[in-house]
């Protein structure tokens, strides 16, 4: 009981708070909003009722999370399709930008090799020295 | 909201004249002023210089640089003398201090309020200036007047807001009071000290990049000599930046009460749209200086985290979000940061469209399995993230202008959207560091994430089965942190290894020549780690919280998690600005004490709470007084997993990025042509 009330609370602004949820407020509206969906729980209601019932009394403003309708639907779509842009954008500049393969790169030779390690060696002397 | 009430009727009013023959306030007062003008001839004089056709007058803006900070400075020593002698002639000091106020607190009071933020704001402003000054004289000469420039407008259209709308200098004259009303309490909290100066040393940190990169459009600068230059700074505003947000997070979770470090409030998503821009720009900045690409985009990058950064402080500043943070509501300065905004966006990208064809690509793209191509795709996904943060926090504002319909977009929905952005960034973080520059060999690669992929997919499987029933963002977030960690570390002993085969060395010493040896890589991959540490974090502290709401009276048990606590009972404190209520709990596990308190300082009404935290590196306890009801107490107690994750993550980024700015710039040492590096694969 104790875990389902906090998880609709969870959901659910505090009227009078600054963007803080009913299940962490600590203020009396929130205190009694908390007891309200205690209530409801213990006469049976379901999350969806009881969350029907603070949105008829204060607006969709007591909703933490925006619903998909004509308010918020926007909200919910404009990442998808802004996504969906750069991501188009993106590829049609890698396209754009696409040039010439590089040739093949030729392996390492044994003497180049050698005159890495060396030129290696070399540098971790001067290091050394320092 | 906590509003600032004005001193019209004064409690303790005497009829003091100015006794001080000479108050250093007003002097600093003229100082500011002096700044001002100083800041103006900065700008104007390369103007004046181009205008006039005299190129010896732009070297003024040099010399005026130096005097800006100078003066800035007299001015903000003056403030912080007038907090800590209780000079209550000044009407900030006697808005926001107060005799009892401790001293550290005094000090930092000139950033608790808004006047004196904005002042702050502008002295950083003239501090970085000054430091580019210093660098720029040897290192960038012909370019240094026009960057100035570029400065000396945004600290003139600083301390026109400063100066003439929201004055931190105003006196109460003849008559003031002779104590203030008090600090809000619970900005006296040492994060709140450290916290803004690094915030806004990161915000500010991005109008450097901007005025570098104005600049380079208006003089035609060759990317390669100002794309280096730019990326230290870029690196250093992004850490400023990361720590600010940090310290705020750590500030909240420890002094607000509720248990938690993030809420998605506008007023840290101001702060987090600049870093999303800001991350995504350290990125592509590497892209331009090691391929010679992306030069427009980055520009737009560098110009929009400033705006960023001005968006946050109008957002903070003006009052238009609903938020602990808005302080104070006045419209004026609020329409005056708009106006500023306005025209130092319209200036700059007019600036843009007129020069941005000089900045130009010279390189193509090999193949889309490069590194360039997927930092393309790591800038696609902090962009969208970015705009998204955006669209969330000024959605609800922009609906109840146009249609006067309220909603809430709150946490929930910042998570839904969000989250799963950033694990694509964390998939993609841990792809694009095995992807050579140019072009990567599909074997090689394949043959490289095959066991950072089977310990991921391994470790994530087995936290959704021991777990289970869990939300899918916890195993998949867990999943990839191992996947990137596998990849780090794989790639790290690797070279241990070549370096081992070519040089006979004890293994200490090997692997951190190896580290020290490529600083800036390492660095980077250490940052990553840091990333990484804190995402297991918030998994922890986000998804596996428990907590519970009880009436307690003394000698009561309660069980939270695997949790047993015990209430010790409440005794009353007096401090030197405050009385407090200091409630004793027991941790039964480990026999620790938390003592949570709820304070009440005489110039404020309601109590404010501070809560009790057992710390340990798995777990927080975190309990809360509540209020009291006969012998009952009100408790709210929550068992945090690994909320330590955060802060240290937060520790490891920033060791990170002091090993990665550790390096020189190497043409500067060698005089001999930089030999073409090789691709260790």
């Amino acid at each position: 009981m104790e875990r389902e009330t906090l998880a609709i609370a969870k959901d659910l602004r505090c009227a009078v708070c600054q963007n803080q949820p009913v299940s962490e407020s600590n203020s009396d509206l929130a205190r009694d909003m908390r007891a309200i969906i205690r209530e409801q729980l213990e006469a049976g209601k379901s999350r969806d009722e009881i969350v029907d019932y603070f949105v008829s009394r204060y607006g969709n403003y007591v909703l933490m999370k925006p619903p998909y309708d004509e308010t918020g639907a926007l909200l919910w779509l404009a990442p998808v399709l802004l996504l969906v842009v750069m991501a188009i954008g993106g590829w049609v500049f890698l396209r754009n930008r696409k040039g010439v393969d590089l040739p093949p790169v030729e392996p390492l030779s044994k003497e180049d090799r050698a005159r890495i390690s060396a030129a290696a060696a070399a540098e971790n002397e001067n290091e050394a020295q320092k | 909201m906590i509003r600032r009430q004005h001193l019209l009727v004064p409690k303790n009013i005497t009829m003091h004249s100015d006794s001080i023959s000479l108050n250093l306030v007003e002097l600093g007062h003229f100082a500011a002023h002096l700044a001002m003008i100083m800041a103006l001839i900065q700008g104007l004089a390369p103007i004046l210089a181009r205008w006039l056709d005299e190129p010896r007058l732009s070297s003024l803006s040099v010399s005026a640089s130096l005097l800006v900070f100078v003066l800035t400075t007299i001015g903000g020593a003056t403030l912080i003398h007038a907090f800590v002698i209780s000079n209550f002639s000044v009407e900030y000091v006697a808005q926001h201090s107060n005799t009892l106020l401790p001293m550290f607190y005094k000090v930092s009071a000139l950033w608790g309020a808004h006047e004196g933020s904005l002042y702050l704001w502008v002295w950083i402003l003239t501090l970085y200036t000054f430091i580019v000054t210093l660098r720029g004289r040897t290192r960038y000469p012909e370019h240094l007047p026009i960057i100035l420039a570029v400065q000396g407008w945004l600290i003139v259209g600083f301390f026109g807001l400063i100066l003439f709308l929201s004055s931190p200098f105003e006196r109460l004259l003849p008559m003031f009071p002779q104590e203030g009303r008090d600090l809000n309490p619970i900005l006296q909290d040492p994060g709140m000290v450290i916290h803004p100066p690094m915030l806004y040393l990161g915000y500010v940190g991005f109008s450097v990049p901007f005025a570098f990169a104005i600049t380079a459009l208006l003089t035609r600068w060759k990317s390669e000599l100002w794309i280096g230059l730019t990326r230290r700074w870029a690196l250093i505003a992004w850490g400023f930046l990361t720590v600010g947000i940090i310290l705020g997070g750590w500030w909240a979770y420890y002094e607000l009460g509720w248990g938690g470090y993030w809420a998605w409030d506008p007023v840290e998503n101001a702060s987090f749209m600049p870093w999303l821009l800001g991350t995504a720009l350290i990125h592509s900045i590497t892209v331009q200086e090691r391929r010679q690409m992306l030069h427009a985009w980055n520009i737009f990058l560098v110009i929009s985290a400033f705006a960023l950064s001005l968006l946050g402080t109008f957002l903070v500043r003006s009052g238009v979000l609903s938020s602990v943070h808005a302080f104070s509501v006045d419209p004026g300065r609020g329409l005056y940061i708009l106006a500023f905004m306005v025209v130092v966006l319209s200036v700059s990208f007019g600036i843009f469209m007129r020069q941005g064809r000089y900045q130009q690509a010279r390189e193509s793209i090999n193949s889309m399995m490069s590194r360039e191509s997927l930092f393309i795709w790591n800038n696609v996904l902090f962009t969208v993230a970015c705009a998204t943060v955006m669209l969330g926090t000024l959605y609800p504002l922009a609906l109840d202008a146009l249609t006067g319909s309220k909603i809430t977009v709150g946490a929930p929905y910042f998570n839904a959207v969000v989250i799963p952005i950033f694990l694509f960034a964390l998939l993609l973080m841990g792809i694009a560091t095995q992807v050579p520059w140019r072009k990567a060999r599909m074997e090689k690669l394949r043959s490289r994430l095959l066991w950072p992929s089977v310990v991921g997919l391994v470790t994530g499987a087995a936290m959704a089965i021991a777990y289970w029933p869990v939300h899918w963002t916890g195993p998949v977030g867990v999943a990839l942190a191992a996947f990137v960690a596998t990849t780090i570390f794989t790639d790290y002993g690797r070279a241990l290894r070549q370096r081992r085969a070519q040089l006979a060395e004890p293994l200490a010493r090997a692997a951190v020549k190896t580290v020290l040896g490529n600083r800036r890589h390492y660095g980077g991959m250490i940052v990553h780690l840091g990333i990484l540490v804190m995402a297991i974090g918030f998994v922890g502290s986000g998804l596996f919280r428990s907590e519970i709401t009880v009436a307690m009276k003394q000698g009561d048990v309660v069980q939270v998690g695997s949790e047993r606590i015990r209430f010790d009972g409440v005794d009353a404190f007096s401090r030197s600005n405050y009385q407090t209520l200091e409630g004793k709990f027991t941790l039964l596990n480990s026999g620790r004490v938390v003592t949570p308190e709820r304070r009440k300082y005489p110039v404020q009404e309601a109590p404010t709470t501070e809560s009790g935290i057992d710390s340990t590196l798995l777990r927080d306890v975190y309990v809360v007084l509540a209020e009291a009801a006969g012998d009952h107490w009100a408790v709210h107690v929550y068992v945090n997993p690994l909320v330590s994750f955060v802060w240290n993550g937060g520790i490891i980024i920033l060791l990170g990025l002091f090993l990665t700015l550790s390096t020189r710039r190497k043409s500067l040492k060698q005089s001999s042509p930089a030999p073409k590096p090789i691709e260790t694969q």
